[in-house]
């Protein structure tokens, strides 16, 4: 009965209404949150794992050694390498192709990896244009590591504490 | 039978045994690196220690023979902490490279230190590194990784019978390396691979490319010699990566020869022939298998089926192809209406050939105590059997050879009797001579005029005296002017001594041939008179005919009769084949066909295909079906090749009779030449394999001769005879070239 009554009231004067005009007149003063993407960005996390990268040694020598380790560990099946004996007698890949459609960002590759070579970085914002550009093949995944060098080294660096 | 303990369950043990043998056959795991079951006891690495209860210390379990009660734990803190201690010095100087070491998912090291090891690394000195040399074509030397069990080493010694591998110095700065610079040079070479336990000692044409755990691995059975040993295939996206050994104790225990292991290679080839091609006007023309096979119907139809000339029709088949394949072949022929089939190729007087039986196991050839080869060179023809009679001498075993050149052998031999080859029938008469004296028998008269020599005493005694004995005839015989003789005699020594024989004239799958009968019969031609008449079809299977003819010229000729027919089944591209045949057809090579071998002691041996033959390629038994359905020949409906098989066995076999004549009047003079394909050029596919083609073995190209042959032919030691560079050594016999090359060769001119 009373429970009625309240609900009578509340509706003739229009009580919750105002409750809400109030949260949008001050929210009207405040400090906006909304951030705008692509413009703006929020702060990502140094273990974000977002679109993978080969890196490369300071000499410009290509990490990876084609030991297989993120193939093998990688629980989507997205990674197949091919590796062959280089002409100076090290161990290299000559294909190295990641499914991105396969890929489920588990982060598996670059834990495997002995030589910090594949790793995930924090961009998240790529687009294909076609079928097979899901695949990042070699030379897409060492653009990718060469343009975001810095980045890659900074957020490794930082996360690198807690491993 | 005795009882012990382990882990407090009872268990049965033979006396004296080693306690590695007893846990391993329960199945309790106790790590290992020195021991190897087919190897010497060294008990140098330690990391088997096991606690034995009355033991003060720890005990390795494979050289602590079993007593009766003893109780042994392989668990305990006490086996544990010693176990954990071995292991964290082996590891002190292993690099940690594992991810690019190519024995890296398969190795014992890594596995035993997933169990054993410790987490972290108390050495923080400097790690030990060893430079590596080049060890040759088939092994890649990694010796920073070694961690000298020494297991390469007792191989080398026990098993290969050539101390290739070995340590120099002294602690830290021991070292296993060849001894040699030509590195290493065996040709069971490539079981070093297997028995390394680290990956200090991997595959050369393999490196780098796969990981264990990528492949498939497919039971296959090795097609190059007459033992038929067993392997694993190895297989990935449909190519074949790697062979390794698969344990068969009748047959190859645990090893294979490099020629197994290594002929993979080949298969990709870039001379690999890949297209059906029919000759149109004397144009080549890549067609599509439908228009071949029709080209290839028409033409057997036009040239011989038409004109009522089915005798003008003849098959011929090298000895690789599978027992189904021959059998096939032999059917269309048969049911066409002739007989014209062989594949003894390069035997030059086919009414003087071996007929010889053999009658003992690979495992009873350990066992002999004495062994007479006529004829062989036995460790590189048929490197598997030569190792069991290798173990039979390091039992005591008496060998003797009888042999136109002094070959060498990677065992003792009692007597080397270096024989013109127009004296091995009388010396063998001489032995049958001398045995049926002492035997007291009446003589037959073609023995009384024989001479009994010392060489041919000595023989005879050693028969009678030796409790099992094997008297082994090898493939230098099949052209010598005495070959039926010679087999003869062998079987009438080896009745009268009770010796058992070994007919190693023959080679592949020349068993299954003999098998399915694969020699004309009745009315039909042999491969010699088709030569020499007038045919107008041939049927050739995997032929290549400078290699596989011992005259090559009288060969081509009769193929390229203008009027003469010629389908060729072939594996690689050839330019002799593409001179002569009207229609190529692209076949299945070894491991991308199903089929069966037969070894030589008739164990008979079915395998399927590990890997899909390339896209246009198929198995010859299949592309012989289909010809046979074409020419509307019934009964040829196989689903599969088991089918053929299962047909073979419901066939009435063919009882082969040969005359028993001992003929020791003819009197051949002049020099004889003895000419054999080298080791790793007996096949296509050898011939096709890179690796194998570089070693020293694969490298045998040489005319051998001794100084009196050379100046009777005019030759210097600069020359080349028959295509061949001269080598002139006193090894040789007189009257006799001995070659080997691994290029074809035209042996024509023979005297
Ligand atoms: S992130 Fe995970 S799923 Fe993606 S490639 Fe790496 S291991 Fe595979
Ligand atoms: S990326 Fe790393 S884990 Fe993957 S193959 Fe290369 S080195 Fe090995
Ligand atoms: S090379 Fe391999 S088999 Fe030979 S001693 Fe070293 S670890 Fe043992
Ligand atoms: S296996 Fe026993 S000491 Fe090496």
């Amino acid at each position: 009965m009373i429970k009625k009554l309240s609900k009578l009231v509340k509706s003739f004067t229009l009580s919750e209404l105002r409750t809400g005009l109030k949260i949008t007149a001050k929210e009207l003063v405040n400090k906006k949150i909304t951030v705008q993407f692509p413009e703006e960005r929020t702060p990502i996390s140094p273990r974000f794992r977002g679109l993978h990268a080969l890196r490369r040694y300071p000499n410009g020598e290509e990490r990876c050694i084609a030991c297989k380790l993120c193939e093998a560990v990688c629980p989507a099946n997205a990674i197949t390498i091919e590796s062959e004996m280089r002409d100076d007698g090290t161990r290299r890949t000559t294909m190295y192709d990641i499914d991105l459609f396969k890929c489920i960002f588990c982060g598996f590759c670059e834990e495997a990896c002995p030589v910090d070579a594949i790793v995930e970085t924090q961009i998240f914002d790529y687009a294909f244009e076609s079928r097979q550009g899901s695949i990042m093949t070699k030379k897409r995944l060492l653009e990718v590591g060469s343009e975001n060098t810095q980045v890659i080294n900074q957020t490794k660096f930082e996360d690198a504490k807690y491993k | 039978m005795i009882e012990i303990e382990i882990n407090g369950n009872v268990v049965k043990a033979k006396a004296g045994e080693m306690l590695i043998q007893v846990t391993d056959r329960e199945g309790i795991s106790v790590p290992r690196f020195c021991y190897h079951k087919k190897l010497s006891v060294v008990a140098s690495c330690r990391m088997c220690l096991v606690d034995v209860e009355g033991a003060p210390k720890p005990q390795p379990a494979c050289s602590t023979p079993v007593n009766e009660g003893m109780k042994v734990h392989t668990q305990n803190d006490k086996a544990k902490a010693s176990q954990k201690a071995v292991m964290e010095f082996l590891l002190i100087n292993h690099p940690l490279d594992c991810p690019i070491c190519d024995q890296g998912g398969e190795c014992e090291l890594q596995d035993v230190a997933v169990e054993y090891g410790s987490d972290i690394s108390r050495f923080s000195e400097s790690k030990r590194i060893v430079p590596d040399g080049d060890i040759g074509a088939l092994i890649q030397a990694d010796m920073t990784r070694c961690i000298h069990c020494t297991r390469c080493v007792r191989f080398g010694l026990e098993i290969a019978g050539m101390m290739e591998m070995g340590g120099t110095g002294r602690g830290e700065h021991l070292k296993i390396e060849p001894f040699l610079k030509e590195g290493i040079q065996s040709e069971l070479s490539g079981n070093m691979i297997d028995v390394c336990p680290v990956g200090a000692l991997t595959s050369k044409p393999f490196r780098y490319e796969l990981r264990s755990w990528q492949m498939h691995s497919m039971p296959n059975i090795a097609r190059h010699d007459l033992v038929g040993s067993n392997l694993f295939v190895q297989t990935y996206k449909g190519k074949v990566k790697r062979v390794v050994s698969a344990d068969n104790d009748l047959i190859n225990e645990t090893w294979i020869s490099d020629r197994d292991r290594f002929s993979y290679e080949g298969l990709t080839h870039k001379n690999r022939l890949l297209e059906p091609q029919i000759k149109v006007q004397g144009q080549w023309q890549q067609v599509s298998w439908k228009v071949a096979l029709d080209y290839a119907v028409k033409g057997l139809n036009s040239h011989v089926l038409k004109h009522q000339k089915v005798n003008q029709l003849g098959g011929l088949a090298s000895s690789t192809a599978t027992m189904e394949e021959f059998y096939l072949l032999k059917k269309i022929l048969t049911e066409v209406g002739c007989d014209n089939i062989d594949h003894r190729l390069n035997v030059k007087n086919l009414d003087n050939v071996i007929t010889l039986d053999s009658n003992i196991k690979l495992g009873a050839l350990e066992k002999i105590d004495y062994a007479l080869i006529v004829g062989a060179n036995i460790r590189l023809e048929q490197p598997m059997i030569n190792h069991r009679l290798r173990k039979a001498t390091k039992k005591g075993a008496d060998i003797d050879e009888l042999n136109v050149m002094a070959f060498d052998f990677n065992h003792p031999l009692d007597t080397k009797n270096i024989t013109a080859p127009n004296k091995i029938a009388p010396t063998l008469a001489g032995v049958l001579k001398s045995i049926m004296i002492s035997n007291t028998q009446e003589l037959p008269d073609y023995l009384l005029a024989v001479e009994v020599g010392e060489v041919a005493n000595n023989i005879a005694a050693k028969l009678l005296n030796s409790r099992s004995s094997v008297i082994i005839l090898g493939e230098h015989i099949i052209n010598n002017e005495d070959a039926s003789t010679i087999a003869n005699l062998i079987t009438q020594i080896a009745q009268n001594t009770n010796s058992k024989t070994l007919n190693l004239s023959i080679t592949a799958n020349t068993m299954s041939a003999n098998w399915v009968g694969f020699v004309p019969q009745n009315s039909g031609m042999n491969v010699n008179t088709m030569l020499a008449s007038d045919m107008r079809g041939f049927i050739l299977l995997d032929i290549y005919p400078q290699y596989d003819f011992h005259d090559l010229e009288t060969a081509v000729k009769a193929f390229t009769k203008d009027d003469t027919f010629v389908i060729s089944l072939n594996s690689f591209k050839d330019d002799i084949v593409a001179g002569y045949s009207n229609v190529i057809l692209p076949i299945a090579s070894v491991y991308e066909t199903s089929g069966t071998q037969l070894n030589i002691n008739n164990d008979m041996q079915s395998y399927t295909a590990a890997v899909k033959a390339p896209d246009e390629v198929k198995p010859a038994w299949k592309v012989l079906k289909v010809m046979a359905d074409l020419l509307a020949l019934p009964s040829f409906h196989y689903a599969d090749s088991a089918q053929v098989l299962a047909e073979i066995f419901h066939q009435p076999q063919t009882k082969h009779t040969h005359d028993e004549n001992v003929n020791l009047t003819s009197k051949h003079h002049g020099i004889s030449i003895i000419w054999q394909n080298s080791p790793y050029s007996i096949d296509a596919v050898l011939r096709h394999s890179n690796a194998l083609q570089k070693t020293k073995i694969g490298q045998m190209n040489s005319a051998y001769m001794n100084q009196a042959s050379a100046e009777t032919l005019g030759l210097s030691a600069d020359d080349k005879y028959l295509g061949v560079p001269v080598v002139i050594t006193n090894t040789v016999a007189d009257d006799c070239v001995f070659i080997n090359a691994n290029q074809a060769v035209n042996t024509q001119g023979q005297t």
